[in-house]
């Protein structure tokens, strides 16, 4: 087991405000992490310390080799992006390279060929000279996905992921995230607390001090003793995890 | 036969042989000069403004150009050349309204709303101050593509040089910063050298332009063709393209349209830009009509 990321007390916030407090946290390859809170809880925070977006207040941030270039791929929220911007899907994957390219290398027909080979893979193949204005919310995910593995990451971070895809894609994603999980550390951030704890290994539930449960089978009671105040939301055939479930929790989600 | 040739306040009364229109306008520097700055002026527009229409910067554009009023004002006043005054106060007020609203609680557009008319008030002030009359005031306010000078062209010349080298080595830097800032701050992507290199760019872009277009009609050239452009294609490369082309053929046949009405060149350059666009959209719109049909009846 390597460890690809650690968090020595670390607290970090913005202007006069401290979001996050005293985190002692640990990533490590193979790990599926779920991160859950409530909203302005720190969530958004600790992703943007992990990608170096942020400086910590206090405390420090040990990253595996030391380079976040292709330390960790990231989903980012959607609503972030402007869909109108004037961009190809094949330009959207190949930017998931410019840590590599520095801004001087030129890219590569391998670069291009490795973008078309992660939009097949995602099943999207044929969008590749479309536009972002062109695509649904749930193929735009997916080009996202691919930008945020073209430079093989060994961390893959995925910001409420579920917002914006259809159901159908939700189960499709779920079992991607699975097999991606076999070569790279996963953390999905969500506040649907039912829904991803079905997939993820352990959960870490934010709410300015971070706590971390090892086990992806979580109570209301424990979530309150967190001070993680969550509801557990059941969707009809998504499935959703509270202790009951806890037989089911190996089977495919819609068999 | 006689007509009028207006350059607002100059005008200059010549004769015509409307018999080959070619050899007419390069027998005569000034329309010679005038297809020059034309084919730069689409040239430099054309790439930096689809880089503002893409990012959504047609705002602070249009505050960058009205305080370099500012500083035609004191250049103006202090006897330096106003286009010199001009490229300081657009680029400090550039830099300016990035650096306010990133670093403090002030909104973007609210510190371009008071930069905007802080250069303005400034360049009314000094004009006013300075002895005698300022006899190219006018020049600056509504441009004329007719009276650039050597020097003008010389200075155009090395910005679309300059723009059109940098955007052909970093294209996909400027592209990726571009649509996802984050993300290429996540991957150590030069953010903030690129955003503060096209701020620069697109100062110098507005202020060497005034010249053509003028303070109040410059914007004109910056969106208009980008946005026709957009209307069929949307990739950065292909609106840059299509819009020096439209940019480019919209000022020749503006020119020769303000020729033959005897009317200003700058406004019926950008008559001509919108009608354009107008005819585009229509024809967009039958296009995708036709398509629709096709499909629903194949």
């Amino acid at each position: 087991m390597t460890k690809l990321l650690k968090f020595n007390n670390v607290s970090a916030g913005y202007d006069r405000e401290v979001v996050l407090r005293d985190v002692n946290f640990e990533v490590n390859d193979n790990d599926f992490i779920g991160v859950i809170g409530p909203n302005g809880g720190g969530k958004t925070t600790l992703i943007k310390l992990i990608l170096g977006l942020l400086k910590p207040l206090q405390g420090t941030i040990e990253r595996m080799e030391g380079s976040n270039g292709n330390f960790a791929g990231y989903l980012p929220q959607q609503s972030l992006i402007d869909r109108k911007f004037p961009i190809t899907v094949l330009d959207i994957v190949l930017s998931g390279l410019m840590s590599e390219k520095n801004g001087i290398a030129r890219y590569t027909q391998a670069d291009k060929n490795k973008a078309h080979e992660l939009l097949d893979r995602m099943g999207i193949s044929k969008l590749a000279s479309r536009t972002s204005m062109e695509l649904s919310g749930g193929q735009l995910q997916r080009v996202f996905i691919s930008r945020a593995l073209i430079s093989s990451p060994r961390l893959l971070i995925l910001d409420e992921p579920n917002t914006y895809v259809d159901n159908r894609f939700e189960s499709d994603l779920y079992q991607l995230l699975g097999e991606l999980n076999k070569s790279m550390a996963i953390m999905i951030v969500s506040h649907d607390v039912g829904t991803i704890s079905y997939f993820v290994k352990t959960i870490a539930c934010v709410n300015t001090y971070l706590h971390y449960h090892s086990s992806n089978i979580i109570t209301e009671e424990q979530l309150a003793g967190y001070n993680c105040p969550l509801q557990i939301i059941t969707h009809g055939d998504v499935p959703h995890t509270v202790l009951q479930k806890h037989d089911h929790l190996h089977e495919h989600p819609h068999d | 036969m006689y007509r009028t040739l207006f350059c607002k306040n100059t005008i200059i009364y010549t004769s015509i042989p409307m018999t080959d229109p070619l050899s007419f306008i390069f027998s005569y520097d000034f329309l010679r000069h005038a297809v020059e700055a034309a084919f730069l002026a689409s040239i430099s527009c054309g790439i930096i403004g689809s880089y503002i229409v893409s990012r959504r910067m047609v705002f602070i554009s249009g505050g960058i150009t009205h305080s370099s009023f500012g500083g035609i004002g004191l250049g103006y006043y202090f006897g330096v050349h106003p286009l010199l005054g001009a490229a300081l106060f657009s680029i400090l007020s550039a830099i300016g309204i990035r650096i306010t609203s990133r670093k403090s609680e002030i909104r973007e557009d609210s510190a371009i709303g008071i930069l905007w008319s802080l250069g303005m008030a400034i360049g009314i002030i000094f004009i006013f101050l300075t002895p005698g009359y300022a006899p190219n005031l006018m020049t600056y306010l509504f441009g004329s593509i007719l009276t650039v000078t050597p020097t003008d062209l010389w200075l155009m010349t090395a910005l679309a040089v300059v723009t059109s080298l940098v955007f052909i080595l970093f294209y996909r830097t400027i592209l990726y910063v571009s649509f996802d800032e984050e993300y290429a701050r996540s991957h150590n992507a030069p953010v903030e050298t690129v955003n503060y290199l096209l701020l620069i760019l697109i100062s110098l872009a507005i202020v060497l332009h005034i010249r053509v277009a003028g303070i109040i009609l410059v914007i004109s050239y910056l969106t208009i063709p980008q946005t026709t452009a957009n209307l069929f294609v949307s990739d950065l490369r292909k609106i840059i393209l299509y819009s020096i082309l439209i940019s480019f053929l919209g000022s020749l046949s503006g020119l020769a349209l303000s020729f033959y009405l005897n009317i200003p060149s700058g406004a019926t350059i950008i008559f001509v830009f919108v009608l354009i666009f107008l005819v585009a959209r229509l024809a967009r719109t039958l296009r995708n009509r036709s398509l629709m049909k096709q499909s629903l009846e194949g």
